[in-house]
């Protein structure tokens, strides 16, 4: 079969899949139309290796690749990871609007803004998990850490998460 | 187990990732534990949290459009490989709807009506009241479009791995409508391919199905939404919209008319 029609039948259906997992690792949606097309030229370029029932993992770890090699060279500092100064520094990002505060989508916003503020490598597991409803095996393969490293991370995912929206909810006066 | 090997295993345990040995053993600590059972219900109420409330994005049609243009350097589906293997040209599209020619598109309709369809009434009423209900809901909700895509050769091919059947797939948009993709319904408990157009500001669904099918009345209306129908080359199409009855009958019998017996 052509690449064009594998692509087709394996790759289309698990494009928002990939895309999104794209817009969450670049925070914008003009770069990750960038690690997209990227993404896409990779799929293309090695279809033949996409085994049955695999394309959406697989997919999904090009994407991920795809998104690195891109942030190589446009966004080097985010690749350095400091795990001591992350909450803190997610704290102080998140911006705080009392005035609007009342509104439950802005909770949801704030939720977003928080995830949006993980540093990368809790942020990627977190995602496949929660959005991309992957089980912790599957993670582990499309991220290339052992299963064990999944779940730590997941566990300083939430912690962070919870610390932080506490401490948001804290400074807003509404414990 | 003490409180700081638990720590550990709340988020898998959560999740429901923990095998049976340590879940016991950790299910019989949380018992015991307060803390450690408060902290079991803040973590359930993130995930919930964050699997409801975060936005899932999905591909742009610019994006969308990349991707095509990036295929289309590649060669065609299914042609053979070689320097001479380009596609023969379509066939001259029917001009339908030009001048005169609305009224050749009702004649046309009327006959395709004409094909050997036994005419159940009630279980007809059901099919439409069905699709009409499945129309509403994709359109106030998120799941109008599964496969989002103006390229017949990218629609098709998702239908058919989801189907057991391979639903004739056309774009229109010369003639005013664009495919806008495709998705997935269910019609009397089985599994139809839905397209999805745009015209003008309206959007239609088709859904097209084998026949033999209980064919509806070739036009209704219900709860403010048309609905028509047409067969041809083994194929049920059944659009439903809020664009003007004349316009959709003409539309469905076009679609049928432009696919070729299978």
């Amino acid at each position: 079969m052509p690449a064009r029609a594998r692509f087709e039948e394996e790759v289309l259906p698990h494009l928002d899949a990939g895309y999104n997992l794209a817009r969450w690792l670049a925070r914008n949606a003009h770069d990750a139309d960038d690690v997209m097309q990227e993404a896409c030229v990779r799929a293309l370029r090695y279809i033949d290796s996409v085994r049955p029932g695999k394309a959406r993992s697989w997919f999904l770890t090009i994407v991920r690749h795809a998104f690195y090699d891109w942030c190589k060279v446009n966004r080097p500092a985010e690749l350095v990871y400091d795990s001591q100064d992350s909450v803190a520094a997610m704290a102080d990002s998140v911006v705080i609007d009392p005035e609007s505060a009342a509104l439950r989508g802005v909770e949801a916003r704030r939720l977003a803004e928080v995830v949006d503020a993980l540093p990368l490598p809790l942020r990627e597991t977190l995602l496949l998990l929660q959005l991309e409803a992957l089980s912790y095996n599957e993670i582990a393969h499309v991220l290339g850490v052992p299963i064990g490293t999944v779940m730590s991370r997941l566990s300083r995912a939430r912690a962070a998460l919870l610390e932080v929206t506490q401490e948001v909810q804290i400074r807003r006066g509404r414990v | 187990m003490n409180c700081s090997t638990a720590i550990e295993r709340l988020s898998p345990y959560v999740d429901g990732e923990l095998h049976a040995l340590p879940r016991i053993l950790l299910a019989r600590h949380l018992r015991g534990c307060a803390s450690c059972a408060a902290r079991v219900e803040e973590l359930r109420r993130l995930r919930s949290r964050l699997r409801s409330e975060l936005p899932h994005h999905r591909v742009s049609p610019q994006l969308q459009a990349r991707v095509q243009t990036l295929l289309a350097t590649l060669p065609m589906a299914g042609a053979p490989k070689g320097p001479a293997s380009r596609r023969p040209e379509p066939a001259p599209r029917w001009r339908w709807l030009a001048g005169s020619a609305l009224a050749g598109s009702a004649a046309t309709l009327a006959a395709l009506l004409a094909v050997n369809l036994v005419v159940n009434r009630i279980a007809a009423q059901d099919i439409v009241a069905e699709a009409v209900a499945n129309h509403v809901q994709a359109t106030l909700g998120q799941h109008l479009i599964e496969i989002a895509s103006s390229d017949q050769h990218t629609v098709k091919p998702w239908l058919s791995a989801r189907l057991d059947y391979s639903p004739p797939v056309q774009d229109l948009a010369a003639e005013g409508f664009a495919l806008l993709g495709g998705r997935l319904s269910t019609l009397h408990a089985q599994r139809a391919a839905t397209l999805v157009y745009r015209y003008r500001f309206h959007v239609i669904d088709v859904f097209v199905r084998p026949l033999p099918v209980v064919a509806p009345e070739e036009k209704r209306s219900l709860r403010g939404f048309n609905v028509a129908h047409a067969s041809a080359g083994g194929m049920d199409f059944l659009a439903v919209s809020d664009v003007n009855a004349d316009v959709l009958g003409a539309f469905v019998a076009r679609l049928a008319a432009g696919s070729p017996g299978r």
